[in-house]
């Protein structure tokens, strides 16, 4: 800086008033002198302290007094000292249409891979470390609520039937990890049909309709394979953390948007959860059909058993396919059918 | 350059009856923006988060100095690492009510409690963050609220509302109850949130002049009302042509979606219209020492923003949000207009403001910004 000469034209502001001053500022030999009105004052241009760079907006020279000096000649700026060299840096890209053009490229790549292949292996990652009894008081919760509710009414199966589906349950989940976290209860649900779920923390619960549906105790058994894969997978606390991050990722992106009141900002994240339980139905699938083969059965029965659901709901998947949860189930029966035949992804572990 | 002093004329003693005008000049452009927004996000995402805080300071340093008045552009004087602080906190915070929400209701009660009593804290404190990091010809803006005012401000009135919206599930079912608790609401909610802005102004001072405010809740709910008005009348349309004026061979599904329409426009006209006239409504009625505003937005300039932005922001899958952001901005902008009555001298700087604007950096750990 020492020995260069320059002068910038601008504007002087006092700090006790709000009245702008032409005013023009000299730099030489390391020393600035501020003119305004017939008045001038002499500073180091060592202390002066130049605002961050946004767009081609003037920027402001701190004066050791307290004074400030608006000017718009960025290259002359740039030679005194800056207030913040991160959002110098950060300036310096802003102002180039190559970095504009290469961050929309890695924008994409970030989302797309974060979205199918990070965010999933993270969350498994991370589901993995929290304990299952985590997710205990949730399951218990949500059972007490659906049996004070209209939902559930006591089970009408005799007592003979509910012990041989448990003991023979038992068998099956015996060597897996959370063996003791789980519990199977019999409800009668109306409303719901033949179904079968899993609550957070290991309650399975089937619904007496569904027993009497399956012809067999082997599909019985190939439904609840299914339950407990989620329960083994974890997959109730991968979603609470899948979904909480694509939500926050949407709010972020988004979140210029949002502050206009634009009704579109959580549409993304709709779509996104619908898929991301898609996989894990396909995943929990999987997991079923190598329990069942291990323990000599066949997802055959998971294939049979699917097949008289279809067949027993009057639903119409339509236009809104897309947004379904399940993944078709025609594609499921496939998969059990060539999971039956030794063949598909049942050997080969790919998620 | 060789205009004399001051830019804005000042009116001589004896006859300032007539008040001089200042527009404001909008000077961002979207190409602009769009380079400092995609850049930002991009390391947002590419940091998990972290940039955000330099993200939120770069953008609000273009739009402060996209704004001038009389040729003097707006600063935010703010610096990134205490909002990234105020946002490691705020995560946290967040994080013990997201988990107990996720997984454990019964703590809840305890977390929103919780959260009642630390919001007029946070109102206060984020209110005088935004002040003091905002300055106008090297003077910072002020704002000296206290908890125990904005408690008052957010609770005296606003229990009602809140009462209201709290025990939605009791009266949600039964017409009785939803009518009471519907007339309860409409008979505070204008008051209350006119007593929220009120707050709002008057603790807020620039050059050592506090804000005076002076609407009333009855000019709010005048506002709110036509809004409902609005919205009936979506409702109304969509109802006689679906089915009125259309035979019921032709109501088929798509049919009714598209019937639908009225009544999302409606809505969104009725939004517009009340976000226009409320901000109409607080700024027509601050004083700031010699200052008064004028604001002019339309309910229907705003619903056609918003039409046209939220088409743009779908049809470009995002890309448009900037060009979005800075026609809102430019709409505001210019429909604002700054009145001077007196002497702008009136208006005084203490030089500590000014040093507290250069250290801004340092900004203490309780000015910390919770916005997420």
């Amino acid at each position: 800086m020492n020995g260069a000469w320059f002068a910038l034209r601008g504007y002087y502001y006092d700090g006790r008033q709000p009245l702008r001053r032409s005013a023009t500022l000299e730099i030489a030999a390391g020393e600035a002198t501020l003119l305004w009105e017939e008045q001038s004052r002499r500073y180091r241009a060592a202390n002066l302290l130049v605002s961050p760079r946004v767009g081609r907006a003037d920027r402001f020279i701190a004066l050791p007094d307290g004074g400030q000096f608006q000017c718009g000649n960025h290259a002359s700026l740039d030679r005194l000292p800056q207030h913040s060299v991160t959002e110098g840096a950060v300036a310096w890209l802003e102002q180039r249409v190559a970095v504009a053009v290469a961050s929309v490229v890695l924008i994409v790549a970030l989302l797309a891979g974060g979205y199918r292949y990070g965010l999933p292996a993270a969350a498994q990652q991370v589901a993995a470390k929290i304990p299952l009894e985590t997710e205990q008081t949730l399951g218990e919760q949500a059972l007490v609520w659906l049996d004070d509710s209209d939902w559930f009414q006591p089970s009408g199966l005799g007592q003979d039937t509910q012990d041989r589906i448990r003991w023979k349950l038992e068998e099956l989940y015996a060597e897996l990890p959370y063996a003791q976290h789980y519990r199977l209860e019999f409800r009668q649900a109306e409303y719901i049909g033949a179904n079968a779920f899993a609550l957070p923390g290991g309650t399975l619960v089937i619904t007496d309709a569904m027993v009497k549906l399956a012809e067999s105790d082997e599909e019985v058994l190939a439904i609840l394979a299914h339950e407990i894969g989620h329960v083994e997978l974890r997959h109730v606390m991968r979603h609470v953390l899948q979904d909480s991050a694509v939500a926050v990722a949407a709010a972020t992106i988004s979140g210029d948007a949002a502050t206009l009141s634009v009704a579109v900002a959580g549409l993304p994240s709709v779509l996104a959860q619908a898929e991301y339980s898609r996989d894990f139905e396909s995943e929990a699938d999987d997991f079923a059909f190598r329990l069942l083969r291990k323990h000599g059965m066949s997802p055959e029965a998971f294939a049979s058993v699917m097949e008289r659901i279809e067949g027993d709901c009057e639903c119409d998947p339509g236009a809104l396919d897309f947004l379904s949860t399940h993944p078709i189930t025609g594609e499921r029966i496939e998969r059990a059918r060539a999971a039956a035949q030794g063949l598909g992804t049942t050997e080969s572990e790919s998620k | 350059m060789n205009e004399s002093a001051s830019s804005l004329p000042m009116a001589p003693l004896d006859e300032c009856v007539q008040p001089q005008e200042i527009a404001l000049e909008f000077r961002g452009s979207a190409r602009e923006y769009f380079r400092i927004w995609i850049v930002n996000l991009c390391l947002t995402l590419a940091t998990l988060g972290v940039f955000s805080a330099w993200a939120k300071v770069r953008k609000t340093r273009y739009f402060y100095s996209s704004i001038t008045i009389d040729k003097t552009p707006f600063q935010y004087l703010a610096e990134p690492l205490p909002i990234l602080k105020g946002r490691i906190l705020a995560a946290l915070l967040f994080a013990v009510y997201w988990f107990s929400s996720s997984f454990y209701l019964p703590a809840l009660p305890w977390v929103l409690g919780a959260g009642v009593i630390i919001a007029p804290w946070v109102i206060s404190r984020s209110m005088a963050f935004k002040a003091r990091y905002s300055a106008f010809r090297n003077m910072t803006f002020d704002f000296r609220g206290n908890y125990l005012g904005a408690a008052q401000a957010i609770y005296w009135l606003g229990l009602v509302p809140v009462l209201v919206i709290g025990t939605m599930f009791e009266w949600w079912g039964s017409w009785e109850a939803a009518a009471i608790a519907f007339t309860a609401f409409t008979l505070t909610f204008p008051w209350w949130l006119s007593r929220l802005k009120s707050y709002m102004v008057s603790y807020a001072s620039f050059g050592g002049e506090r804000g005076r405010y002076s609407a009333t809740g009855g000019q709010f709910f005048r506002v709110y009302f036509v809004a409902g008005l609005i919205v009936v009348g979506g409702g109304v349309l969509s109802a006689v042509t679906a089915f009125w004026v259309v035979p019921p061979s032709m109501r088929s599904d798509w049919f009714l979606i598209l019937m639908s329409l009225p009544v999302y426009a409606g809505y969104v006209l009725a939004f517009a219209y009340v976000q226009a006239n409320i901000s109409n409504l607080v700024w027509n009625h601050t004083r700031l020492g010699p200052l008064r505003f004028r604001s002019t937005l339309s309910g229907r300039g705003m619903a056609k923003l918003y039409f046209t932005n939220a088409l743009g922001i779908v049809a470009s899958l995002g890309l448009l949000t900037p060009w979005a952001v800075m026609r809102t901005l430019k709409y505001r902008a210019d429909n604002m207009r700054v009145l001077v009555e007196g002497e702008l001298t009136a208006l005084t700087g203490a030089k500590r403001s000014a040093v507290q604007a250069a250290g801004a950096e340092m900004g203490e750990f309780f000015d910390l910004d919770l916005s997420l």
